[in-house]
């Protein structure tokens, strides 16, 4: 089908109209002369009336052909046009895949170079008329000439990110379709199954995958360190290998510069016990033998060792007495006046609950006052409502609650919200939440979310450790209100608490308030980048319909040939200019013949 | 000899540019001069003529023209006889002029007469040639009837009816030459000479067939084919819509387009009428307005050639 780079210029084809408009005005009257050999013209023309129509239609259309070539020629025409050399001016995006399982070893090779080598072929088809994008793993479309993104390519290494492939054509079709030359996107990618997702793609699209099978892998694909804070006594971690080796294969898991062997199967949970360390937050690294994927043979978690919290639950109400009775019967809590539940105490930390009878609240809120708490007992509400999805109160149904008023200029401190209001804060020492723990109150005491909240509560928010998180590289993360600051080694990133944070590398991250640690956050490279089994043709054609899939060796020389569209417009200025030499020839082959005749 | 004392040393009338020789008088005088100025060229063959035939040879004298050399003679004496000939008495002429309204057009009236202006004068100097070999001369005017017939006479005194006959002519409106033709039968009882004077933008075969039946009768028939050089040529506006004086008809063109197919039409046009003449005896003659009067008589006065027409 032949395209226009500038179709608003189809428009001047009514000029081709122009020679018929002078041919019919033309036809007006023109003088009349007296001439008494009219007989002679009158046999004249009657011997040369076929030849004259003929020329007179031969010229109408020569003119018009030619006017209708030119406007053509400046629409700027393109046609699919096989085995041209050149081709037309045209939009390229490259989607290059460079994942974390990119990084696998064919061959002796690393696939990430055959990508890079098959971009740069197809960049080297580029013309200046082109317009050219390359997105990479970081979903970041750059525009650039041949020769930017050619060097962009070659610094490019293989990144710990993720790349969803149906997303990054998505964002490639966004581009192109600000730009109205014909566009085409080239994707170039180990074609991992688990990578592939669905896509609209409008524009010619060529896949250039690898032709040799994918290579077998092992990889870590996750550490669960379990409930927190540890004891010094130790604990336990679980770990998952995934991959399609199928094999067992041996893991070192390493806290603190101790080691421990493991065997373990794909697919499989090892668990793993650990020897105890002293109090603090510590970094826990598990990891296999080396294979042609390396990304995924390490992975790492972070750790609170502390000593057992001892509470006193003894004005929570039942539910919170009882499940403070099932954590000291588990080893995750220990009885004594250091952390207070339900009242607010003359020291140590207190998690207060509003009193049962809302006449004490007042009473309660000037005590608070008193303390230095920031926070207070609003009028109470009953609604049914739901806690908003947090790091550490998921989803949970609220029928009754205090809503948590803040006395201080700032709003911080916020651990859980309902409809974006305060439910859960902490201020120092003291921590405060809307609703008693009582299924009158709320649905949480009934639920199996309940004794990991009491544990995270006793062991960790009321002593000031909020959250350990897990995240992949370039993913966002939602980070607690009260975190200001994230560190990596010497690296530190001012954040505002609550917003996302997308780590770009893995490895272990610390949140920090006022100076204080009071969270991690441990980033690893996405599970499914170990699983490299390709997705075949059909599927590739059945999600994103008329793809074209060659070899990753001819991805460069599909770049455009696939397009294979060529410029007609030079065609097109010859054709109008022999048009214009033809009615040349013909008006004066026919001033010549009158004038011999 | 015939020669004028009153032209010698003048310029000769005849060869002059018809257009000047008109503004210089009148009808009769200046064709009195056109006559005067032709019959002085003629001096050395003073009998020469259509109303003469051949009566003997006689010595070659410096002067004669080598046309009536007797070549058979000088192949078989090597000797130099020139043809004499004999003027035939009663020799009656009758001049069909055409007047219809085609004849009135002039392609330029600053550089040439309209055709029937030319027409009178050369009829006005034929007559008068004619008269002055005691020839009977008549005149028929015709354009779509005839408008007048003025019966031949021999008479000196007749010419003066014809010029008045001649100057009295007004074009018409169409062309019908076939009863002013067939008048000339009820004129000329005997062999005679007709002159059909006409642009012959009229019916040809109509025309043809009465000039035959004419000559059939035994007349001497001429044809003088008066075309104006704009008629020849032709030239115009860049597009013009040329319109027949006589019918209205019209035609819409390019002049410069079609200018070589028009010449062409035209010469074929002539070449038609020459060759349908030559076949039938008759003689033909086209001849443009810009043509010098002298031109024209020696060549309509010339003695029929004998060819052999195929």
């Amino acid at each position: 089908m032949i395209g226009f780079l500038h179709p608003w210029v189809l428009a001047g084809l009514a000029a081709a109209g122009v020679p018929v408009l002078l041919h019919l005005l033309a036809r007006r009257e023109p003088p009349t002369v007296v001439f008494p050999a009219v007989r002679y013209l009158v046999d004249t023309t009657r011997e040369h009336q076929r030849r004259l129509k003929l020329q007179n239609l031969l010229l109408l259309l020569l003119r018009t052909g030619m006017v209708a070539s030119l406007v053509l020629a400046a629409a700027g025409p393109t046609a699919p046009l096989r085995g041209v050399p050149g081709h037309a001016p045209s939009a390229l995006v490259v989607v290059l895949d460079n994942s974390a399982s990119s990084g696998a070893i064919v061959g002796g090779t690393p696939l990430l170079a055959r990508l890079k080598s098959a971009a740069r072929a197809a960049l080297d088809r580029a013309t200046p008329s082109d317009a050219l994008w390359l997105v990479t793993a970081d979903g970041v479309p750059r525009r650039g000439d041949g020769a930017e993104l050619a060097t962009l390519i070659g610094s490019l290494g293989v990144s710990p990110r993720r790349l969803d492939l149906g997303a990054a054509l998505g964002a490639a079709v966004e581009v192109l379709s600000t730009d109205r030359r014909p566009g085409q996107v080239l994707l170039l990618s180990d074609l991992q199954a688990s990578a592939l997702s669905p896509a609209s793609v409008p524009v010619p699209l060529v896949v250039a995958r690898p032709d040799a099978p994918a290579v077998r892998n092992v990889g870590i694909a996750s550490l669960d360190v379990g409930p927190q804070p540890w004891s010094t006594d130790g604990g336990r971690v679980n770990v998952v290998l995934a991959g399609d080796s199928g094999a067992a294969v041996p893991m070192t898991v390493t806290l603190g510069g101790r080691q421990r062997q493991a065997l373990g199967a794909t697919g499989a949970a090892v668990t793993v016990a650990l020897p105890g360390v002293a109090a603090g937050w510590w970094q826990i690294d598990a990891a296999v033998e080396g294979d042609e994927l390396r990304l995924d043979d390490r992975r790492t978690a972070s750790v609170r060792v502390a000593p057992l919290a001892r509470a006193d639950c003894s004005a929570a109400g039942r539910f919170a007495a009882a499940a403070c009775d099932v954590l000291r019967g588990n080893g995750r809590l220990a009885s004594g006046s250091e952390i207070t539940l339900g009242t607010l105490a003359p020291r140590g930390a207190s998690i207060v609950l509003p009193p049962p009878d809302p006449a004490h609240v007042g009473a309660l809120n000037r005590e608070l006052a008193r303390r230095g708490v920031g926070w207070s007992f609003g009028q109470p509400v009953e609604a049914a409502e739901q806690t908003d999805s947090g790091a550490l109160v998921g989803r949970e149904r609220v029928l009754r609650r205090y809503p948590l008023v803040s006395g201080g200029s700032g709003r911080t401190g916020v651990l859980a919200t309902i409809n974006g209001q305060p439910w859960l804060v902490r201020s120092g020492g003291v921590v405060l939440l809307g609703s008693r723990l009582e299924p009158e109150w709320t649905s949480l005491p009934l639920s199996a979310r309940f004794m990991p909240f009491m544990d995270a509560l006793l062991n960790r928010i009321a002593r000031g450790d909020v959250a350990l998180l897990s995240g992949a590289p370039g993913e966002p993360v939602l980070l607690p209100d009260l975190v200001t600051t994230v560190r990596a080694g010497d690296r530190s990133w001012q954040v505002e608490g609550g917003a996302a944070f997308r780590p770009a590398a893995v490895g272990t991250y610390y949140l920090t308030a006022a100076g204080d640690t009071v969270g991690a956050l441990s980033v690893n490279v996405d599970p499914r980048e170990s699983r490299l089994r390709r997705a075949d043709d059909g599927t590739v054609r059945r999600l994103w319909r008329g793809a074209r899939v060659v070899a990753l060796d001819r991805g460069g020389d599909d770049a455009f040939a696939s397009l294979a569209r060529g410029d007609l417009r030079g065609a097109l200025l010859l054709a109008a200019l022999l048009l214009g030499l033809a009615e040349v020839v013909v008006a004066s082959a026919w001033r010549r013949g009158g004038a011999a005749a | 000899m015939i020669r004028s004392e009153s032209t010698a040393g003048r310029a000769r009338l005849d060869l002059l540019d018809p257009l000047e020789v008109s503004r210089l008088g009148g009808l009769e005088l200046v064709t009195q001069g056109v006559v005067e100025g032709f019959l002085a060229g003629l001096h050395r063959s003073p009998r020469r003529g259509f109303s003469v035939e051949f009566a003997e040879h006689r010595m070659y004298q410096p002067g004669d023209e080598l046309r009536y050399v007797d070549w058979k003679i000088l192949g078989r004496n090597d000797r130099l006889y020139v043809k004499q000939y004999e003027e035939e008495t009663n020799l009656r002429a009758m001049v069909v002029c055409d007047a219809s309204r085609s004849m009135a057009w002039t392609g330029n009236p600053d550089t040439t007469l309209p055709k029937l202006a030319y027409a009178q004068r050369l009829i006005a100097a034929l007559s008068l040639v004619l008269l002055r070999q005691r020839d009977a001369t008549g005149l028929i005017v015709f354009d779509d009837e005839v408008r007048s017939v003025t019966p031949p006479r021999s008479r000196p005194s007749h010419w003066p009816e014809l010029l008045r006959t001649l100057g009295s002519m007004t074009p018409g409106q169409g062309t019908a030459a076939e009863p002013a033709l067939r008048r000339v039968v009820s004129q000329l009882r005997r062999r005679g000479l007709v002159v059909f004077v006409s642009d012959l933008l009229l019916d040809r075969d109509l025309a043809l067939t009465v000039l035959r039946f004419l000559r059939h009768r035994g007349h001497q028939v001429l044809v003088l084919h008066v075309m104006d050089p704009a008629e020849v040529t032709l030239h115009g506006p860049a597009e013009a819509r040329f319109e027949d004086p006589e019918t209205h008809a019209s035609v819409m063109l390019r002049p410069r387009d079609w200018a070589g197919a028009y010449a062409r039409t035209v010469e074929d046009a002539v070449a038609g009428w020459r060759l349908a003449c030559r076949r039938n005896g008759i003689g033909y003659h086209r001849i443009t307005t810009d043509t010098p009067y002298g031109h024209v008589l020696r060549a309509a006065l010339a003695p029929p050639r004998r060819e052999r027409v195929r």
